[in-house]
């Protein structure tokens, strides 16, 4: 038997995950200070990030529920070209049938339709500009939370009556009170003079500045009529079982009337291009700050793995020569990195949830700012959204960073030549 | 001659607690000025621990210590810092220098410590490094120095600022015996110049010739203390 | 002082003596700041362009209406124009701008659209420095004179209502004596606002057109003024109260609340981003600060063997970091100038138009380093940063670590 034979039939170096584990969990813990201070590190930036993150999303979540719940809708159909330019005439005709044909796609939960136009309001001694809306008291209550905001008064009862609801704003600006007569004045589908004498049944505060200041809500009916409509519409409003279920139902929707030339389905992120601009753009700042914490984080915790790899350069030696593989070293390197960020990110995920569930049940207030708020249609209190996502994006991409920060320190051992290495101090 | 160093009844007992280690027991010791003391022993017999309590780098659990007429196992630790400063110089066995120095900023630090000015610090340095033997060294930091180069620094640090004593501890230990033997006959030479005191642990038998006096330890006893002829 | 200048110069030679360490803290400490700074800039820049938009959009620093006007912006609240005593006020030095307007809701129709808008009518000379509309003329001119009987409407809302230069628009008001008011006018001009709310919000006409149309006499809606210097205003607001008694005298702050409110809110996310920040670093100084400490166990007790008392141990240590503290805050607010230095002509938000209206801003934010954010990041990182490395300089100084030095 040649030498050769002798050297090749030494096992090879496969010593299992357990040993990798039992090495590296014990060096974790030889210097027990500087691990707690990393595991704090690591923690922090995961509580931060878990909080911020689902308070991000539970704000965003509440602003889109909020503009959308109280005019807007899911999903609106319209007539192509109206969102772009309101035009009286650019209108959804024959709108019984076509809402009839949305109303039975699945996923829808709600429709009602509308007519709108800007006309003249007047009370017996004011006069001011308005939108008027003509919409189906019945089925109105279930796409708008404008009935439910009537503070004065009731909500619109017939489908035909002479009845009207008025923005609060609007009404004072009017000086109006329930009981009241108006004078709506504007231009008919033909370009006549188009006018309805309503009695205000109701005054709403729907919390939305811009619509308080210029909405009448009539009855679709008298609407159609006074502005000779007939049977057209301006837009049929769809709800659905949530905003996930938003992009599947519109595509269910554009089948449903593909048959119906003309028609366009917009969704709330269409409708409301400004909301969602105003996320994005909040959104990007959040990505800023948060990639920069990561960064500072990152640096922060290099230096410890730094450190723990150079104080130790001569136990690394003692390893060499006695015929460990670099390989193998740097393995168990970077398994101790493994732990402390798994440990951390752990310990920082979990604190994060914990506190981001319970805000989730008791919201955040930001009392001074409400009316602030309102305008970004944010209610008072906040309740961060604790979900998959929010919960697993921070600390995935603190996991993803600090990986990188801890290859680097892993890799000088592979350079490490035992001779050298054991000379070091 | 007066008492340098005297020690009464001195005991030292580490982690007093539970498995205590008695390190020093019932020392009783004088050194004179102007002696060359050595203390030799096995390792584990308590040199450096007596060296630490008469330096005052560490407290005894129980008896006293003096310096100069001084009682220093009494004092605070801001006070045995400036004991440690004025009347003892330390010669360690190895990492006697402060890495990010020079070697006559090595030697200079103490005298600054002292709060002397800068023209004196350069005049004491230089002829201190002079007297060691290291002219034209002055300006490299440790790290270029030998390592009995770097030990002499240390004894010119030690010595520099007069104290009333040096204590060395196993100075020769990480060193040849040739350069052992030039270091040790360089603090004879100075304590023979000078009057300085010096008190050497150690278990090279080389130093044991050097001295005149030599105290023996074993397991923390004076078990023998000659004066060569 | 011979002992501060050796341990300024042990601290500064031990920093210097692990580069890749003090290297890597840098960049957390620079990065840190400089996210600090440059987040703090643009809300600053954010900050600023809201309240320049409430002050330019017609607000002025401060207005003056006939009581009720503000809960009521109608012709039946309308006022005198300024007297003597007022009049001479607004002569002083400290008034950069002012003028009358008759401001009241009215309705623009064309021949194809009808839209509700707020009638101003101005003195096209007098709004120059009092507010924006001067200078936002994008096609066609700007009003001649308070007799002009031209209009000039936004450049958003003339494309709702399909009209342009040279077309007829018709506006609808109520008069003062309650009839309905309406007139003919042709437009002028187009004007551009940083906001498209702006553009469909806002008709002007002469004042002294509007006047006649809603039959006002010599009564206006308003008057604004604008100051040379926005400290001024308390000063000088309440010297108007008293002369302009009976009236309604309000500074910008409280014409437009969600301005100052928004400015309030900007203060406290800075802060409190700064904080978040500062935290992050602090870990990876006191983790760096304490390696540094513990792997030069032997030079501490070396130096303590020599005489160093304990608190110049420490104060070395707390030097230390000052240095690497000191040079990180360097490097970051240099990369925040630079950075802000690059953004120097704006951030173009024009692709994200709409969604920046939201948040109150126009179509560019200029990001600004407001000195007290400067100071305060840096104070914050710099103060606290010493505060938190004392921990690991007292581990220093503790004792004298007897083990490290005697044995080998």
């Amino acid at each position: 038997m040649s030498a050769g034979t002798v050297i090749r039939s030494t096992s090879p170096q496969r010593p299992g995950l357990r040993l990798y584990l039992r090495l590296a969990w014990r060096n974790v813990w030889r210097n027990p200070r500087r691990t707690l201070l990393t595991l704090s590190a690591v923690a922090f930036a995961a509580v931060i990030l878990v909080f911020m993150v689902s308070m991000q999303l539970g704000g965003y979540g509440a602003m889109i529920r909020g503009a959308t719940g109280v005019f807007t809708g899911d999903l609106q159909v319209q007539a192509e070209g109206y969102h772009a330019k309101q035009r009286l005439r650019t209108a959804i005709a024959d709108a019984s049938s076509v809402e009839a044909r949305v109303a039975a796609v699945p996923g829808v939960t709600a429709v009602s339709s509308r007519a709108q136009a800007f006309a003249l309001v007047s009370s017996a001694t004011r006069t001011y500009g308005g939108m008027i809306v003509g919409v189906d008291p019945a089925k109105e209550p279930s796409v708008s939370t404008i009935p439910r905001t009537i503070r004065k008064g009731r909500y619109l009862s017939g489908a035909t009556s002479d009845e009207a609801v008025v923005g609060q704003a609007l009404a004072s600006n009017l000086s109006l009170t329930v009981g009241d007569e108006i004078t709506v004045l504007g231009q008919g589908l033909d370009g006549s003079l188009a006018v309805a004498v309503l009695k205000v049944v109701g005054i709403f505060s729907s919390g939305v500045p811009e619509l308080d200041r210029q909405t009448v809500e009539m009855p679709l009916a008298s609407f159609q009529s006074a502005f000779l409509l007939g049977d057209r519409v301006h837009a049929i409003v769809v709800r659905t079982g949530g905003l996930e279920a938003v992009p599947h139902v519109a595509g269910l929707i554009r089948a449903a009337i593909a048959n119906r030339p003309g028609l366009t389905v917009l969704r709330w992120d269409q409708l409301l291009e400004g909301l969602k601009q105003g996320i994005a753009m909040d959104a990007a700042v959040g990505w800023f700050l948060y990639t920069a914490l990561v960064l500072v984080v990152t640096f922060s915790i290099l230096n410890t793995f730094l450190m723990s790899v150079l104080e130790r350069t001569r136990e690394f030696g003692v390893f060499l020569a006695l015929g460990t593989r670099p390989r193998i070293l740097g393995r168990v390197v970077i398994l101790e990195s493994v732990i402390l960020l798994l440990l951390g990110l752990a310990i920082g995920t979990l604190a994060g949830a914990g506190i981001t569930a319970y805000a989730g049940v008791h919201g955040i207030a930001f009392s001074s700012s409400e009316e602030l708020l309102a305008q970004w249609s944010l209610p008072a209190r906040i309740y961060p959204r604790l979900d998959l996502l929010s919960v697993t994006l921070g600390p995935a991409a603190i996991l993803l960073a600090t990986l990188v920060a801890a290859l680097f320190p892993a890799r000088r051992i592979r350079r490490l030549r035992p001779v050298d290495a054991m000379k070091a101090v | 001659m007066t008492d340098i160093v005297a020690c009464h009844d001195l005991s030292k007992t580490y982690r007093p607690d539970h498995l205590a280690v008695d390190a020093l027991t019932d020392i009783e010791l004088t050194i004179a000025e102007g002696e060359f003391a050595s203390l030799v022993g096995p390792s584990g017999s308590g040199k450096t621990t007596l060296l630490n309590l008469i330096g005052g780098l560490d407290t005894p659990t129980a008896g006293e210590v003096y310096l100069r007429g001084q009682r220093v196992d009494t004092l605070a630790p801001g006070e045995l810092a400036d004991l440690r400063l004025n009347h003892v110089g330390f010669v360690f066995q190895a990492y006697n220098l402060i890495p990010v120095l020079t070697a006559r900023e090595n030697v200079e630090l103490v005298m600054e410590l002292q709060g002397l000015g800068t023209a004196d610090r350069a005049r004491l340095s230089r002829d201190i490094l002079h007297e060691v033997g290291l002219e034209g060294l002055g300006d490299r930091r440790p790290a270029e120095l030998s390592g009995g180069q770097q030990q002499r620094v240390a004894v010119a640090r030690a010595i520099v600022s007069h104290p009333a004593v040096v204590l060395a501890d196993e100075p020769t230990a990480n060193l040849d015996s040739q350069t052992a033997s030039s270091l040790l006959e360089l603090m004879r030479e100075l304590n023979q110049r000078h009057g300085i005191t010096f008190i050497i642990s150690t278990h090279d038998p080389m130093v044991m010739e050097f001295a005149r006096r030599r105290v023996m330890l074993r397991d923390g006893r004076i078990v023998d203390d000659t004066v060569a002829a | 002082m011979a002992r501060l200048a050796l341990l300024l110069r042990l601290a500064r030679r031990s920093v210097l003596r692990n580069r890749r360490r003090t290297l890597i803290i840098l960049v957390a400490i620079s990065v840190a700041l400089w996210a600090m700074i440059f987040f703090a800039a643009l809300t600053r820049g954010w900050e600023n362009d809201v309240v320049h938009n409430a002050i330019f959009t017609l607000t002025g620093h401060l207005q003056v209406h006939a009581p009720g006007y503000r809960d009521d912006p109608s012709v039946d609240h309308s006022m005198k124009p300024p007297n003597a005593t007022v009049a001479q006020l607004l002569a002083g030095t400290e008034v950069a701008a002012w003028g009358t307007r008759v401001r009241v809701p009215a309705v623009v129709m064309s021949e194809h659209d009808t839209a509700g808008v707020t009638l101003v009518g101005i003195d096209p000379a007098a709004e120059r420095g009092l507010s924006f509309i001067a200078d936002a003329v994008h096609t066609g001119r700007y009003l001649d004179s308070p007799d002009d009987r031209g209009i000039l409407i936004g450049r958003a809302l003339a494309d709702r209502l399909g009209t342009g230069v040279g077309k007829r628009v018709v506006v609808m008001s109520q008069a003062a004596d309650h009839s309905v008011a309406d007139r003919g006018f042709r437009v002028v001009g187009l004007f551009e606002g940083d906001r498209e709310a702006t553009e469909m919000a806002y008709v002007f006409v002469g004042r002294r057109t509007a006047m006649t149309m809603l039959k006002l006499g010599s009564r206006v809606s308003e008057l604004a003024v604008m100051l040379r210097d926005r400290r001024q205003l308390p000063a000088f607001l309440a010297r108007l109260r008293t002369a302009a008694s009976g009236l309604d005298v309000q500074p910008w702050t409280t014409l437009e609340p969600m301005a100052q409110a928004m400015v309030a809110l900007g203060q406290a996310w800075i802060w409190m981003f700064f904080v978040v920040m500062y935290v992050a670093m602090a870990f990876g100084l006191v983790n760096t600060m304490l390696m540094a400490v513990m792997e030069r166990t032997r030079e501490f007790g070396m130096l303590q063997a020599l005489g160093m008392r304990p608190r110049l141990i420490l104060i070395q240590v707390v030097f230390e970091s000052c240095f690497l503290l000191a040079a990180g805050a360097a490097a970051g607010i240099g990369l925040a100038a630079g950075t802000l230095s690059l953004l120097h002509g704006g951030i173009n938000l024009s692709i994200l138009a709409q969604g920046a209206e939201m948040w109150g801003m126009g179509k560019v934010i200029y990001p600004a380093a407001a000195v007290v954010d400067v100071i305060g990041a840096t104070a914050l990182v710099v103060v606290l940063g010493v505060f938190s490395s004392l921990y690991p300089a007292w581990r220093a100084a503790r004792r004298v670590p007897i083990e490290a030095i005697t044995r080998n």
